[in-house]
């Protein structure tokens, strides 16, 4: 077919990708633009034209702060070990899903797992503060009454971190099995009856059949978790985190909030947000490139 | 900048939602850029309504709190000022709402804009004010005012006004505070009389009584009890830490080792913060104040133990509880029979002064963007306000409806209608040129400020005013703006809140440690840097005030 002949019989396809196309280039690639900040004295008043290059003095600054170290020390600690706790989680949850029969308990499971993901973080927030606070906690108020010492779930920044974490798997884990369950209903079921008539059983059949059905989701999953190492949420740590743990709470994104927004530096603030994406490319492109080593499969 | 990356999700049933709804959104943010841009552009050229009237913007803080059938940006009071000065003037005075918790953040974005910016802008912080200033964002108002303020400068006087200047150049005009005084101490009467105790007098005195509270439990209260109650607001522990500063101290010392941040005074380098510090860590491995006030940054934790009868001392704003928005007392009274709560003055210095901070006798600074093409609007609206009865009408509503007069001084009147007090819910954000009530002289201010609670606390409450203004400590200004505080301001109050409370959490052995190492981190993150130049512009003389 000519492409002229091709163009004119799809024509109204094409006219539907233009919408996306220009999401992208207006909202995408439009603010890049503004990475320039990051070069110069960004002076409001005068607007990103009128104020003056400074080459790299701003990446001078911010490698200087020894916060930037500190929170991107948190974001990469918070964020790997939710890689460890969190990614799991959904993983498990959809194989051990898959496997239930009672299609009614099924269902009904997976609304309840749902329903976390569409609270926002701060009613979240709320609700950890009402449920692990050390005076007006009830965890803390059954177990104190119980006779024993308080445990400082939220302010000492130990136990903070397991309050995090397990509030993330929480509040993630029931929709993230979503993209699992779907990759799931692609597996051949004649695999799991051949392998049932072979006599194998459930956790062979998980093993030799699910996962490896499972793979390229894992991967591609993986390899998106790996390119977000470096950025972080901004309502999550800022919302369960507090003045008492913010050694460990205190983010990137919430440091960028700080210099950028409340202290109206924003050349600063551009820079750490340069830095993210440029750590966030290579992360993303070297975890490509591992998978594809390894197994073959990767995402680009 | 990179969201992106993490919203890229792919082949599956979510991808397929996540790309339609994302571009259903493109759509329609497509839609409102194309309007907005309209309606920009519109504005810009004319600036006047259909009508033939000018517009003039002006920032309101929007605290949610707008009673049914009006809106931040129209009710009684916006109505009043269009009938009053808008009708006469040809100019249409229009509301910006601005969420009152990120106000800094908001105001950052809109003086980003430039073209989007409200004529009449305003923040507590003097930071802020100062890097604006500074960045050459602000109208000179010098000469307008001279032109077209004769009764707001009258209004606020000299004094006041020197608030808002920088090098002899007035770049903000500074709301007046008629009230000063700060923080008074409120402790449970019904307590001490059942212990038998008379209402501490000392720090030390409160310290024994916070123990036989502790050990006693005089209300029956059990595990909940919080015989202190904290939280990381400053009307909490600013009068105990400033009660530890040693007195006398010199006027260098004054100068060069407070901070302020934000809008305050901080003690951070004074000599005896640190005891002050240790005394809350005592206090706090004894068991004595609350355990969770590092997470209580909004006071609402404290607020409700205190209305629960669990709390048996507070520092507070003074008279704050007695105020129907509060409703702090009133609420102990329903919950808990005989509960009684008197006003005090108990943290003593090393002088046997009741030593606690007070406000400068500036409140807003209010700024004109150098954007705005409406400076001469906006100081007539300022001016209009402060002539005649405006600004009184404006915080008072209406006379037989909202309130009487008594000797000069307007008294609130407790059957007042829904109607008539849903008037009122906003002045405070409205009637921007003042802080308080204004009703003539210093006496007289005070007394309409404490004719506000309802007559049953009227006498706590005057108590609690003559207590937050003993023995306070007035900030200290400089002439000129101290760059690293604009600089450095915001996230230095993060460290000291840190240093708070890390520091009061510690346990006992591990508190010089612990102090030590946040000192650091609060010096080398700019605290410092403020040092420095505070020592610097002291020795040329630039101390002021």
């Amino acid at each position: 077919m000519k492409t002229s002949t091709y163009l004119r019989r799809y024509w109204q396809l094409y006219f539907l990708l233009i919408l996306p196309l220009a999401y992208f280039a207006i909202f995408k690639y439009g603010p890049m633009y503004g990475v320039q900040i990051a070069f110069k004295d960004f002076n409001f008043f005068q607007g990103i034209n009128g104020s003056e290059w400074i080459g790299w003095d701003g990446f001078r600054e911010v490698f200087q702060n020894q916060d930037f170290y500190r929170t991107l020390r948190n974001t990469l600690m918070l964020n790997i070990l939710d890689l460890i706790v969190s990614f799991p989680a959904p993983l498990i949850l959809a194989i051990m899903l898959y496997e239930v029969k009672a299609l009614w308990f099924k269902k009904l499971s997976q609304t309840i797992l749902y329903i976390p993901h569409f609270i926002s973080w701060v009613i979240i927030g709320g609700i950890v503060y009402q449920v692990f606070g050390t005076q007006s906690g009830f965890i803390n108020n059954l177990w104190v009454s119980m006779g024993f010492q308080p445990i400082p779930f939220l302010t000492d920044p130990n136990y903070w971190l397991i309050t995090y974490l397990l509030t993330g798997v929480w509040q993630s884990a029931g929709w993230g099995t979503i993209l699992y369950l779907a990759a799931l209903t692609g597996i051949n079921k004649e695999l799991y009856e051949a392998a049932e008539v072979d006599g194998a059983t459930r956790m062979r059949r998980i093993w030799h059949i699910t996962l490896p059905g499972l793979r390229p989701t894992i991967i591609t999953l993986l390899i998106i978790n790996l390119g977000n190492m470096v950025t972080i949420g901004f309502e999550r740590p800022y919302v369960i985190g507090n003045v008492a743990v913010q050694e460990y709470s205190d983010v990137l994104s919430t440091f960028v909030y700080r210099i950028g927004l409340e202290s109206g530096q924003y050349t600063l603030a551009t820079v750490v947000g340069l830095f993210q994406a440029v750590v966030g490319l290579i992360f993303v492109l070297g975890a490509n490139f591992a998978a594809k080593k390894t197994t073959g499969e990767g995402i680009l | 900048m990179n969201k992106g990356v993490g919203k890229m999700k792919l082949v599956s049933g979510k991808t397929w939602f996540k790309s339609w709804s994302g571009m259903m959104l493109a759509t329609v943010l497509a839609g409102t850029t194309v309007l907005a841009g309209c309606s920009s552009s519109s504005s810009e050229a004319g600036a006047t309504t259909a009508d033939g009237k000018s517009v003039l913007k002006v920032e309101v803080f929007d605290r949610g709190n707008s009673p049914a059938g009006s809106t931040i940006s129209d009710n009684y009071m916006t109505k009043l000022v269009n009938e009053r000065f808008g009708e006469p003037n040809k100019i249409d005075v229009q509301y910006v709402p601005i969420p009152r918790s990120e106000e800094l953040q908001k105001l950052n974005v809109l003086m980003a804009s430039g073209g989007d910016v409200p004529d009449i802008v305003f923040t507590y912080d003097q930071g802020t004010f100062n890097r604006y200033a500074q960045q050459g964002g602000l109208t000179d108002l010098t000469d307008l005012l001279n032109q077209y303020g004769p009764n707001l400068k009258k209004f606020l006087g000299e004094d006041t006004l020197s608030y808002g200047q920088i090098e002899g150049k007035q770049f903000a005009i500074p709301g007046k505070r008629s009230v000063l005084g700060k923080y008074a101490s409120y402790i449970r009467q019904d307590w001490l009389d059942a212990l038998k105790m008379p209402v501490p007098q000392t720090t030390d005195e409160l310290y024994n009584t916070l123990k036989a509270f502790k050990e006693k439990d005089p209300g029956k209260v059990g595990n909940g009890l919080i015989p202190f109650g904290m939280t990381i607001a400053p009307a909490q522990y600013e009068p105990l830490l400033w009660s530890f500063v040693q007195q006398p101290l010199t006027d260098e010392q004054k100068y060069t080792l407070t901070q302020k941040l934000g809008s305050s005074d901080y003690p951070t380098l004074l000599p005896g913060f640190k005891d002050g510090l240790k005394f809350m860590n005592k206090l706090y491995n004894e068991g004595l104040i609350s355990r969770d006030f590092g997470l209580d940054e909004d006071k609402k934790q404290l607020w409700q133990d205190v209305q629960n009868g669990k709390v048996g001392f507070y520092t507070e704003d003074a008279g704050e509880l007695y105020f129907t928005y509060n409703g702090t007392y009133k609420n102990l009274q329903a919950n808990v029979k005989n509960a009684k709560l008197t006003p005090a003055d108990v943290f003593t210095n090393n002088e046997g002064k009741h030593a606690k901070p007070e406000y400068a006798s500036n409140g807003l600074y209010i700024m004109i963007p150098k954007s705005s093409s409406k400076a001469v609007e906006a100081i007539k609206y300022l001016d209009w306000m402060a002539s005649g009865k405006n600004l009184f009408d404006m915080q008072n509503g209406v006379e037989g409806e909202n309130y009487t007069l008594k000797n000069g001084v307007p008294v609130a009147k407790e059957d007042a209608s829904t109607e008539a007090q849903n008037r009122l819910y906003n002045y405070g954000d409205m009637a921007i040129i003042a802080n308080g009530k204004v009703a003539g002289t210093e006496e007289q201010n005070n007394d309409a400020y404490i004719m506000q609670v309802p007559e049953e606390y009227q006498a706590d409450m005057r108590k609690s005013v003559e207590i937050s203004n003993t023995d306070t400590i007035a900030p200290v200004n400089f002439n000129k703006p101290i760059e690293a505080e604009a600089k450095y301001g915001s996230a230095l109050q993060d460290k000291y809140s840190q240093l708070i409370v890390k520091a009061t959490m510690a346990p006992t052995a591990q508190f010089n440690a612990t102090y030590d190492a946040l000192l650091k981190d609060y010096m080398s993150s700019g605290g410092q840097a403020i040092l420095d130049e505070r020592t610097k512009v002291f020795q040329e003389g630039g101390a002021s005030k």
